[in-house]
């Protein structure tokens, strides 16, 4: 009886056990449409447009296709990401040394910061042609872009990460005898390490900004001269497909960053659950 | 302190009164950190070559020529135009579908592949096109700037109305607001401190891409300066416009601060309750 009570109480409040279909609870359905209807009226139009301007998205996947196909994109691609893992890796190794050195000393803290809050404060794509007159066209001055593009954030957060290592684990270590060397990477390197995580994702995106600038400029080799090699030729598809490389690179670099965080940083999550 | 306490200290040897210790002045380390590089430059920079290296007095020299010729105020004025074009209208433009994306679903899913999908790709890699499509002039700056700013600001104001709380909004309603009512006195109140962070960030990437695109065109503003004078060897000048855009940019960043606080101070209250 209580079945049939609550079956008649839902109906008359007009209550729908099952509603009906809706499309908001597809929203990947709406967002393909979207997406489906963009494509096909660019295809439409830019097949109308001067192609020395706009391009379609055939055209784009042929140019795709061709560039893959003879190995340059590739190539270049490759080229491209040798700088910026040089760059990157020099810029952690500097970036974290210096910033455990600036968040554990407050004498050298006070010596570096004036000089890292001027640096940091001025917009690193000013310096470039400065740069390039010091380092050249080549695979240095791309390497030493990066650098400065990556280096700021890592630094500053790795100093603000060893700042927050709590004094009582310090203390801890310190009353069991810990040297100074245990201490840094027992306590305060594991305890920074969400910090730096957090540097580096943020560098990341820079990193590759600071690539794309360089090679634009030098425009000898990596995919930012590749961008300005067709920009130039008026090769609207190619340059597409090279900026469409760089989109997934980007989404592919941030996805494989906040991977390694939640690796690297496992305890930052157990330790909320904890509190 | 009584004797025996007095004792104690001298035998584990504390003194009450410390000596002298370094870390007890860093104004003063700090300052003397900066004196001693503008020294060392001053020294070092004039033995090196003047087209690679300049020395501090010297870039006071051509600080001075440049705002004296009147050269230097009329290409930052010409820069900051395009910047503050550009900006606004991105401001605008991003608040606008940010909005529109965090209240209406239909929005959001329409608009979304599109949003995360530009978010992702590093807007440098845009300039040729854009520069293919603009030409040399203003307006090929303005959409860099645009483009620019245009994300972390949509992006922000996306996020900062998905968190207003749906209570507030259901109160709203009880009390018969208006979709606009709705909108004016509670969403946007309530995800302004997320709007402002997200104007914060665009105030410094617009100034980056303003920078970039005038590198890139070569004919006006403060970009173009740091190309000509970079081409010209002129190591002196080039480093004017340099901090010129360095102050320029703290101090946009620090302005957008106080905004947020006068705009926003509720936000400070909050995190004190």
């Amino acid at each position: 009886m209580a079945v049939s009570l609550d079956e008649q109480l839902i109906q008359e409040l007009a209550l729908r056990r099952e509603q009906r279909w809706s499309l908001y609870d597809h929203p990947n359905l709406i967002r393909a449409g979207s997406v489906m209807i963009f494509l096909i009226l660019w295809e439409f139009y830019g097949r109308r447009v001067d192609p020395l301007l706009l391009t379609y998205p055939t055209a784009v996947a042929w140019a795709a296709v061709q560039l893959i196909w003879s190995g340059e994109l590739i190539r270049q691609l490759l080229v491209s990401l040798g700088s910026l893992a040089a760059g990157f890796g020099a810029s952690l190794l500097l970036g974290v040394g210096l910033g455990v050195a600036m968040g554990r000393s407050r004498l050298a803290e006070a010596i570096l910061d004036p000089h890292v809050n001027a640096l940091y404060a001025t917009p690193q794509v000013a310096l470039i042609p400065l740069l390039m007159m010091w380092f050249g066209l080549g695979f240095g001055v791309k390497v030493v872009v990066i650098f400065l593009f990556v280096f700021f954030p890592i630094l500053i957060n790795t100093v603000s990460g060893v700042k927050n290592v709590s004094a009582s684990m310090v203390e801890v270590g310190r009353a069991y005898l810990a040297s100074e060397r245990q201490i840094l990477f027992k306590v305060v390197f594991p305890a920074a390490v969400p910090f730096i995580m957090a540097g580096v994702r943020l560098a990341v995106g820079r990193g590759l900004v600071g690539m794309i600038v360089a090679e634009l400029f030098t425009a000898i080799t990596g995919l930012g001269a590749m961008l300005t090699l067709y920009g130039n030729l008026f090769e609207t598809a190619r340059m597409f497909v090279v900026i469409i490389v760089l989109g997934l690179l980007g989404i592919g670099l941030i996805q494989a960053t906040q991977m390694l965080e939640r690796r690297m940083a496992r305890w930052k999550e157990t330790e909320r659950a904890v509190n | 302190m009584n004797a025996l306490e007095e004792q104690a200290l001298a035998e584990i040897s504390l003194s009450p009164s410390k000596g002298f210790r370094v870390t007890d002045y860093l104004g003063l380390l700090r300052a003397s950190s900066v004196i001693l590089l503008l020294i060392v430059w001053e020294v070092f920079g004039r033995d090196v070559n003047p087209l690679f290296l300049s020395y501090p007095t010297a870039i006071a020299r051509a600080c001075v020529q440049l705002l004296i010729s009147g050269e230097f105020q009329r290409q930052a004025l010409g820069s900051l135009e395009v910047y503050a074009v550009g900006l606004v209208s991105s401001l605008v433009l991003g608040i606008f579908l940010g909005l529109l994306m965090g209240r209406y679903r239909l929005a959001e899913y329409l608009l979304d592949p599109y949003v995360y999908a530009l978010d992702a790709t590093p807007r440098v890699a845009l300039i040729p096109l854009l520069l293919l499509w603009f030409g040399l002039g203003a307006p090929a700056k303005i959409a860099i700037v645009f483009l620019s700013g245009l994300f972390p600001v949509l992006m922000n104001t996306f996020s900062g109305v998905r968190t207003v709380s749906a209570s507030l909004v259901d109160i709203g309603r009880v009390y018969g607001a208006g979709e606009a009512k709705i909108f004016t006195k509670i969403i946007v109140p309530a995800a302004l401190p997320f709007i402002m962070a997200g104007v914060r960030l665009a105030v410094g990437r617009a100034l980056i891409g303003i920078i970039t695109a005038e590198m890139f065109t070569a004919v006006t503003g403060m970009g173009a300066l740091l190309i000509r004078y970079s081409s010209a060897f002129a190591t002196d000048k080039f480093f004017v416009p340099v901090i010129f855009l360095a102050l320029l940019g703290v101090i946009l960043s620090r302005a957008v601060e106080l905004l947020q606080r006068r705009l926003a101070p509720w936000k400070e209250t909050e995190g004190a309750l």
